[in-house]
């Protein structure tokens, strides 16, 4: 599942000497003394407020990077070691994940209407250009994204988390996984381009790009949504019962070898005895068959097919961009038998009357807080900055995002997340949407999100607190690098 | 629709001093005061006071009778009898939108011709329409609806309070557009040389609007898109000595010093998230350099928000927030032409007050109340 190599780039000498630590556990093999000194990638950041994970803070505070990773966190006296970097700020804390980007997504990739469950957004993107967009998110403070292919097909194939770093141009490293998500989307009134098609009297004619959503394609949007899941968990029954199947085949082979061998040399004899008459005869000789003899047939491996299965097994999130009260109700109702299903949907632009059931079916949504006129798309016409807010004192599990079809969104995902601010939500549950929230919505918990012993160092220096008003990014750590410091 | 209004335009006649606090509804009529009895005062009160000039109170009161602030300051007496609004955030004026299209539909351009100065955009003004109500929502309380720049001359544009139905200045601007937005396909004219060769000759020998405009008694706006038509433009008010302001920002960041000698003021194109940053580094460089600044809107197509948006992405671009709060208001009513009725909280100024959770250039801050003319219009305290 998750992508082996993760280790940010190395400039110069340094790439010899720590590249081949990676996937060893850091701390259990520190670095000697020599090893420090040339490199350029320990750091000693210092803070009079660490805010650890969301809502919980420690007073004069250091956290000690080395080699991408935080290594030790303490207290104001923890040592420097010698050839670390020290950096300090009023506060630290972890760095902007938007867990609904296309940001270094190829553009053809991110248009792309067909793709399928197991195309790869991490297959799709485009790491060598648009460093400056980059730089500029960097310079906001969102080092991470969720990123995905295919946001207007009704199947995005798998979304990925990568590291926005424009030092990380192979794919390989830039990854944090490629399997965040399945992508799914209901209902976008959405330009496929417009294209030439010919007639059977050789003619050519424009036809117009836009998809029609009517109703109907509504409805049957949602019914797609619900047959894949069928054919996924299908897929999964049909493979354990394979399994099942050549398990207790394997054990009947072992009995019925066991059996025979009893009466093995009698067994030989008669055989012996048979082909003999067989050649008396002319015959051919035809040996014995068993029922055992038949092996269980393995189902046709599919990979989209494999990839259905994870979803409706819950193995994998299932993110659904939708955006209508009438669609999520629809998709609310019809999933309600697929209990194991992880989903997560994306803007749910009128899901404020629905969020008792979201909160109590553990549904998280990443809102998108977006600025629009009245001329906005039919399934925009609800839109209300409060939504963040409104699911939030419900008691959803808010996300916040920049919509995943403008690269330069990105870097403008504070903003967004200062007007749901501005429009209800509180500081803490938007800097939790921010951080530990997208980490654990797409697994990736484990190495990101939060300031503790063992994660890779993404992380902020502030002269104040998180998306206060009047605080400045000062330091963004970047998996350990120092991606944007003071002028 | 066009047509009726355009005969009410022709029918109604204008006061004669426009600058006058008179107020005047869309078809020119003055609107009678509905004071009957003495209304008791109003104090506001609120740890934070933004002034509109640049200037900050610290626990300052705001004193409003009969629609009008007649005190601003730190030591204010509380009038025997007033209603005191306690406010535990940051109070401002109200802010000003110097470019929209608020419920006007397509009445801002009569796609017909190309130049008619004497069309005046108050006519489009629908005081009741929806947009209103989502414009006090984002603490805006006074616009200028502006012709379409898609007219070489689109007419005059209008300054309109969002609740009430006032036009607080029913000529404004004169509307020109050197932009390539001007150029069409089907009629006159089609080129920069045409556009620039009838600009010429209606400012040459100017009649009406025009000529109040090359008088110096009209300002004008004149819609830019790229660094050569701000050129163009730049060169077009210098030959005949206009006033007034650049609507179009993207490209301004190279042309800071020459703007800053012309005079002009520049109101910034709306902002969206995402925008490039050369955007934003073209209004601090304009600030840098003196020139005054305002923000453009062109709601409805626009969220009301976009209008703070864009003081929020210029203030994380470099600008200082207290320039940005002045482009929300008192410079905006400079630009808009009556600094004397609106965008700052002094004493004889309308009462168009918004009460904020906080500094009203963080996007974080919420609109927590706003008074028109004194009156509460939005928001939960009365």
């Amino acid at each position: 599942m998750r992508s082996k190599a993760m280790w940010p780039a190395r400039m110069g000498l340094a790439i010899a000497v720590f590249v081949p630590l990676a996937g060893q556990v850091v701390g259990s093999t520190p670095l000697s003394q020599d090893e420090a000194e040339s490199t350029p990638d320990v750091y000693m950041v210092r803070a009079e407020r660490l805010v650890v994970r969301p809502g919980q803070v420690r007073e004069n505070a250091s956290v000690l990077v080395r080699d991408g990773r935080i290594v030790q966190v303490g207290g104001a006296d923890l040592a420097l070691p010698e050839g670390a970097t020290e950096v300090r700020g009023a506060v630290v804390c972890a760095s902007y994940i938007d867990p609904w980007s296309a940001l270094g997504v190829d553009s053809g990739a991110l248009a792309d209407t067909n793709l399928v469950g197991s195309a790869r957004t991490a297959d799709g993107l485009d790491l060598y250009t648009g460093d400056h967009l980059r730089d500029e998110a960097l310079r906001a403070g969102v080092t991470l994204a969720r990123l995905q292919a295919g946001w207007q097909g009704q199947i995005g194939g798998l979304g990925a988390v990568v590291r926005l770093d424009p030092q990380l141009d192979v794919a390989e490293e830039a990854v944090v996984t490629d399997s965040a998500d399945l992508a799914m989307s209901i209902g976008l009134s959405v330009d496929q381009g417009s294209q030439f098609v010919q007639g059977p009297d050789g003619s050519f004619r424009i036809i117009s790009g836009d998809r029609a959503i009517d109703v109907f394609d509504r409805v049957s949007a949602v019914d797609k949504v619900v047959s894949n899941l069928e054919t996924g968990r299908a897929y999964r029954k049909s493979q354990l019962e394979y399994e099942h199947k050549f398990a207790e085949w394997q054990k009947a082979i072992e009995k019925k070898t066991e059996e025979l061998e009893k009466d093995f040399k009698k067994a030989k004899k008669d055989r012996d005895k048979d082909v003999e008459k067989a050649k008396e005869k002319g015959k051919e000789h035809k040996d014995k068959s068993y029922k055992e003899d038949r092996k269980p047939k393995q189902p046709k491996p599919d990979p989209d097919k494999a990839v259905l299965a994870q979803v409706a097994e819950g193995e994998l999130p299932l993110v659904i961009e939708l955006h209508r009260a009438g669609e999520i109700r629809n998709l609310l109702d019809a999933t309600k038998d697929f209990s194991r299903v992880r989903m997560i949907l994306a803007g749910a632009t009128e899901a404020g009357p629905m969020a008792g059931e979201l909160a109590s079916r553990g549904i998280p949504v990443i809102v998108w807080p977006s600025l629009r006129g009245t001329n906005a798309a039919d399934e925009f016409q609800g839109s209300d900055l409060s939504l963040a807010a409104t699911l939030r004192d419900a008691g959803v599990n808010v996300l916040l995002g920049s919509g995943g079809r403008d690269a330069t969104a990105s870097r403008d995902l504070p903003l967004l997340a200062e007007l749901a601010i501005g429009h209800g939500l509180s500081r803490d549950d938007a800097f939790h949407a921010l951080t530990l929230g997208a980490a654990r919505a797409f697994g990736v918990a484990d190495r990101v999100g939060t300031i503790e012993l063992g994660k890779d160092a993404d992380l902020l220096v502030l002269d104040g607190m998180p998306l206060e008003s009047g605080s400045h990014i000062q330091y963004v750590f970047c998996g350990g690098r120092l991606a944007v410091s003071p002028n | 629709m066009m047509l009726s209004a355009l005969l009410v335009a022709m029918a109604a006649t204008l006061p004669g001093d426009l600058e006058g606090p008179q107020p005047v509804d869309s078809t020119g009529t003055p609107v009678e005061a509905k004071a009957i009895a003495p209304a008791r005062a109003t104090v506001f009160k609120a740890a934070k006071i933004y002034v509109g000039d640049g200037t900050v109170i610290e626990n300052g009161s705001i004193v409003v009778q009969d629609g009008v602030i007649t005190q601003v300051g730190a030591k204010v007496e509380t009038p025997k009898g007033a209603t005191v609004v306690e406010h535990d955030g940051a109070i401002s004026p109200g802010l000003i939108a110097l470019h929209s299209n608020e419920g006007a539909g397509g009445e801002l351009l009569d796609s017909t011709r190309e130049v008619m100065p004497e069309a005046e955009a108050r006519h489009a003004f629908a005081p009741h329409h929806s947009d209103y109500r989502r414009a006090r929502q984002a603490g805006i309380t006074s616009l200028v609806l502006a012709p379409s720049s898609a007219n070489l001359i689109g007419g005059q544009s209008a300054v309109v309070k969002t609740a009430g139905g006032k036009v607080v200045k029913p000529s404004a601007h004169l509307a020109v557009s050197v932009s390539s937005d001007a150029l069409n396909f089907n009629r006159f004219p089609t080129s920069y040389a045409g556009a620039m060769k009838e600009l010429n000759d209606r400012f040459s020998e100017p009649e009406g609007a025009v000529a109040r405009a090359v008088s110096g008694a009209l300002p004008v706006l004149v819609d830019v898109n790229d660094r050569a038509e701000i050129g163009r433009a730049l060169g077009f008010v210098k030959k005949f000595q206009l006033k007034g302001a650049l609507y179009g920002s993207y490209w301004a960041e190279d042309l800071a010093e020459p703007i800053k000698e012309s005079g002009m003021a520049v109101i910034a194109t709306p902002f969206d998230v995402g925008d490039g940053e050369r955007q934003m580094r073209s209004i601090v460089a304009l600030q840098k350099v003196g020139v005054r600044i305002g923000f453009g809107l062109d709601a409805p197509a626009r969220h009301p928000h976009s209008l703070r948006l864009g003081a929020a992405m210029c203030v994380r671009a470099g600008m200082p927030a207290d320039a940005a709060r002045k482009a929300l208001t008192g410079d905006a009513a400079i630009i808009a032409g009556i600094p004397g009725r609106i965008g700052r909280l002094a004493r004889g100024l309308d009462a168009d007050i918004v009460l904020w959770s906080g500094d009203p250039v963080a996007l974080s801050s919420a609109v927590e109340g706003v008074y028109i003319d004194g009156k509460h219009v939005f928001g939960g305290e009365k």
